[in-house]
């Protein structure tokens, strides 16, 4: 005869469904492990609402992201259809004119939520060590997100994008020695043409986000492994005080602590 | 025992060699064949690459080849050429090398051809076919015209330029004279518009001998050029008088064709002294806006690519 | 300037604190990034909706070129690379680096807008790490940061408004403007073809009248130059040749205007007494 079990409450058969799909992904690759890692580290108990900037300029990509991904689906990159595939998507396609108008003031507020992130990082030191790295990841970042609106504002080939696009390309003209070149790679050739377009399109779509999105991995990356800071202005922030000088606890909080091993390398 | 991952510590330096020589030759003819040839960037590059890969080998301790001038050796023993004796190759060290090297190759097979067509076909076949403008009676003695046209045929409006012309008459000698100024700021590109009256209503529309669209539209009383966007303003012979621009307008070469006339290559010019038909008109290759053809400033310029 | 060794202390010590005392960054933390994303996400529909929403239409329905909105155009006419009647505008965040390139506007110094200032800037901001590397993190402890971000700021802020509101002058533009000028400046009939004149012929892409034009530093504004009682005849004389009666004068001759325009415009010049 079976051995009795004692019974298995509701809550318990719904745990088990919920938790052996989990347990089957952990065994074979670690994820489950690696989201519960991020989603229950540990930050400083008071991380401030400035610090969220960041994660919305996260969600602006996201979105610039999602909607360039589908305008691509109606878009025509070339000097004779563009301007019409824009016009079309603007006045004929269902919601045509949500996903393109959010696309374009996506790119508005993305760059301006760059900006405020970038200055609340500078305003609480968070550049400082063991930081730096991600400073200048985040300086790219930027450079790569204005050169992605510079780009994009071509492709609706209409006067202003077409123009500003000459008055940017000779702009890069003017700088010494590669600067000719480096227009005639912008512009496929002597002149603005269909090569342009092409070109911009390419850049637009595939490796300017190919490098953003690599770079926000690694900065992402840099943020969970080197932690949050606190606001400087806190009475409990992590780390306080700045100033070893400054440090009441002295001795016995210094000696808690070894200093880094060199490269790393074990003994 | 300290020892690096190929397995061996060099018993002494690597010796004098020539190989520095021949990468420097190498670069230095990549440098002189970008302004002559691309032939010659190629062979620098080929010479720079072979030597570079010599010189490396020898500084690493293991040279390919051994230098030609190299120090004295000691005494080499029965076995005799090589410079360093061989316990080090190992199978390891040499599948380390080869690993790394063929992950180089694929490497460069991989991202040089798709590099090559991103950079290289702008700056081939640049040059442009001549454009028909329509017979001479378009274009009245003294008198200034807007002609839009397309610089590329068959290609659609991408390729419409505007450019702004004048008969001057007839120089000694009988053959006639233009004026025909492009209408991009040589500051930045920017579309310039005429100091004058356009008089639109008087515009006419003609096919070209290509059938292309050509327009011609008179703008009487004219003073000069300006630039809406930083201020540039040139005069009538595109002389920069005020603003921004670095240089005078770009203008147009040009032919009479059975009477028609026919626009050529576009070039650049620092200034022009005189006016009309007597003009003496400082050409230089075409450069883009914003680019000094004379003056201090062209050392940041030195090398253009083929218009 | 802090050593390495004590970076290297001051975050160990800050990964203890987070240990001991930080708190789960789920939910407490994420809720807040949530929040804040889902008003980006809001932001950014409300916009679109208002761009669209509030730009007239064409009467078979399309959305119109020239009616445009709150917030703008939806898109302006087909590219015309031969166009002589444009003026190009970059999208607002690059309107400082614009504002920049007019106020470098001697031939000279133009690589310094275009690549110079930038360049350095570039530099400036990736380097930021290596030239402040002291633990203190205190705003009242960092004056030079502080300083230094409220001036960046300020400058930024400063060109990007004068690159936004930086007038321009085009001639079909213009000419619309003229019965608006006669009201504003009580101009007498005489004066209109003047008006006309003045509005296409350029005058407006360096001087401004009454708000319109180019504005450039040196083109006096004319809004009222008919009080200064100069006379028709110094006008006709100086718009002939303006470097012969103002030694240095950039302004080109107007003299293809021919006597009879040329005296319509110093008749509308004269009759500019300044607006109400």
């Amino acid at each position: 005869m079976a051995a009795t079990r004692p019974p298995v409450s509701g809550r318990q058969k719904v745990e088990a469904v919920v938790l052996y799909p989990l347990d089957w992904l952990e065994e074979r690759s670690g994820l489950v492990g690696a989201v519960k890692y991020f989603l229950f580290r540990k930050v400083p108990g008071d991380v401030n609402w400035f610090q969220t900037l960041g994660s919305a300029t996260l969600t602006a990509f996201i979105v610039q992201a999602i909607t360039g991904v589908v305008l691509a689906m109606y878009y025509k990159p070339d000097p004779n259809s563009a301007y019409e595939s824009i016009r079309h998507i603007t006045n004929d396609v269902t919601l045509g004119w949500l996903v393109r108008g959010m696309h374009r003031w996506g790119a508005s507020l993305f760059i301006i939520l760059m900006f405020f992130h970038m200055a609340r990082v500078f305003l609480f030191g968070a550049y400082k060590y063991p930081r730096e790295l991600n400073w200048i990841i985040g300086v790219l970042l930027l450079i790569l997100g204005m050169l992605e609106g510079f780009t994009g504002y071509l492709l609706p080939w209409d006067q202003t994008a077409y123009w500003a696009t000459v008055v940017g390309i000779n702009l890069n003209g003017t700088g010494p020695i590669v600067g000719p070149f480096l227009s005639y790679i912008l512009r496929g050739g002597s002149e603005i043409g269909p090569d342009t377009l092409a070109r911009y399109y390419s850049i637009h779509m595939l490796i300017i986000p190919g490098a953003i999105i690599g770079l926000i991995v690694l900065h992402l990356y840099l943020v969970i492994r080197l932690g949050v800071t606190s606001p400087p202005w806190s009475k409990s922030a992590a780390g306080a005080p700045w100033i070893e000088e400054e440090d009441e606890e002295g001795p016995a909080r210094k000696g808690l602590v070894q200093p880094a091993p060199r490269g790393g390398a074990a003994k | 025992m300290d020892q690096d991952p190929i397995g061996h510590k060099p018993e002494h330096p690597p010796g004098q060699s020539v190989w520095p020589i021949g990468f420097a030759i190498g670069i230095a003819c990549v440098l002189v064949g970008l302004v002559i040839s691309w032939w010659v960037v190629a062979i620098g590059g080929a010479i720079a690459l072979v030597f570079g890969a010599l010189w490396l080998s020898d500084l690493s301790g293991h040279p390919i080849l051994p230098a030609a001038s190299a120090e004295p050796e000691p005494a080499p023993g029965p076995s005799g050429a090589r410079h360093e004796a061989p316990p080090e190759t190992s199978r390891t060290g040499f599948l380390a090398f080869a690993t790394l090297g063929l992950g180089g190759l694929i490497g460069a097979l991989i991202t040089i051809p798709p590099l090559f067509l991103a950079m290289i076909p702008p700056f081939l076949k640049q040059s442009k076919k001549p454009v028909d403008l329509g017979p001479l009676s378009l274009y009245p003695l003294n008198e200034w015209r807007i002609v839009t046209f397309r610089l590329v045929a068959g290609e659609g409006p991408v390729w419409n330029r505007t450019a702004y012309i004048r008969y001057n008459g007839p120089v000694k000698g009988g053959v006639p004279s233009f004026t025909i100024i492009s209408n991009r700021c040589a500051h930045l590109g920017c579309p310039v518009q005429p100091l004058g009256l356009v008089q639109q209503s008087q515009s006419k529309d003609i096919s070209s001998v290509t059938h292309e669209p050509v327009k011609v539209t008179p703008v009487i009383a004219v003073s000069g050029f300006s630039c809406p966007c930083h201020g540039g303003a040139y005069d009538t012979e595109g002389n920069r008088t005020a603003g921004p621009p670095v240089r005078a307008l770009d203008r147009f070469q040009f032919s009479i064709v059975k009477g028609r006339l026919v626009l050529g290559k576009m070039y650049s010019v620092a200034h022009v002294d005189g006016t009309g038909a007597e003009a003496e008109i400082h050409t230089h290759k075409l450069f883009g806006p914003g680019q000094h053809v004379d003056g201090w400033e062209q050392i940041f310029y030195p090398f253009t690519p083929p218009s | 300037m802090s050593s390495l060794e004590e970076r290297r202390r001051l975050f160990a010590r800050y990964k203890q604190d987070v240990k001991t005392r930080g708190k789960s960054f789920f939910p407490g933390a994420m809720f807040h990034d949530t929040v804040m994303s889902l008003v980006v996400v809001v932001i950014i529909i409300v916009l679109a909706i208002v761009w669209y929403e509030t730009t007239g239409d064409t009467p078979n329905g399309d959305k119109s070129v020239s009616d445009a909105g709150l917030l703008g155009k939806v898109y302006d006419d087909k590219a015309d690379p031969g166009t002589f009647s444009f003026v190009p505008r970059p999208d607002w965040y690059f309107y400082f680096l614009f504002y920049l390139l007019r106020i470098f506007k001697w031939p000279d110094s133009v690589i310094l807008g275009t690549v110079g200032i930038p360049t350095v800037c570039i530099i400036l901001l990736l380097a930021v790490p290596f030239f402040d590397t002291r633990t203190e993190r205190r705003l009242s402890r960092r004056p030079v940061a502080v300083v230094a971000s409220i001036l960046v700021v300020i400058s930024m802020g400063v060109l990007t408004w004068k690159g936004a509101t930086a007038t321009e002058s085009l001639a079909s533009e213009n000419i619309k403007k003229v019965p608006e000028w006669v009201k504003k400046n009580n101009l007498p009939p005489e004066a209109i073809p003047g008006a006309k004149l003045f509005a296409q012929v350029g005058c407006l892409n360096c001087h401004s009248y009454l708000g319109t034009g180019g504005g450039y530093a040196g083109a006096p504004d004319l809004s009222s130059i008919g009080s200064k009682g100069l006379g028709v005849k110094f006008q006709i004389d100086h718009l002939k040749c303006p470097s012969c009666v103002n030694p240095g004068s950039p302004m080109p001759s107007f003299s293809a205007l021919g006597d009879k325009r040329l005296r319509q415009l110093a008749i509308f010049l004269e009759a500019s007494k300044g607006g109400k």
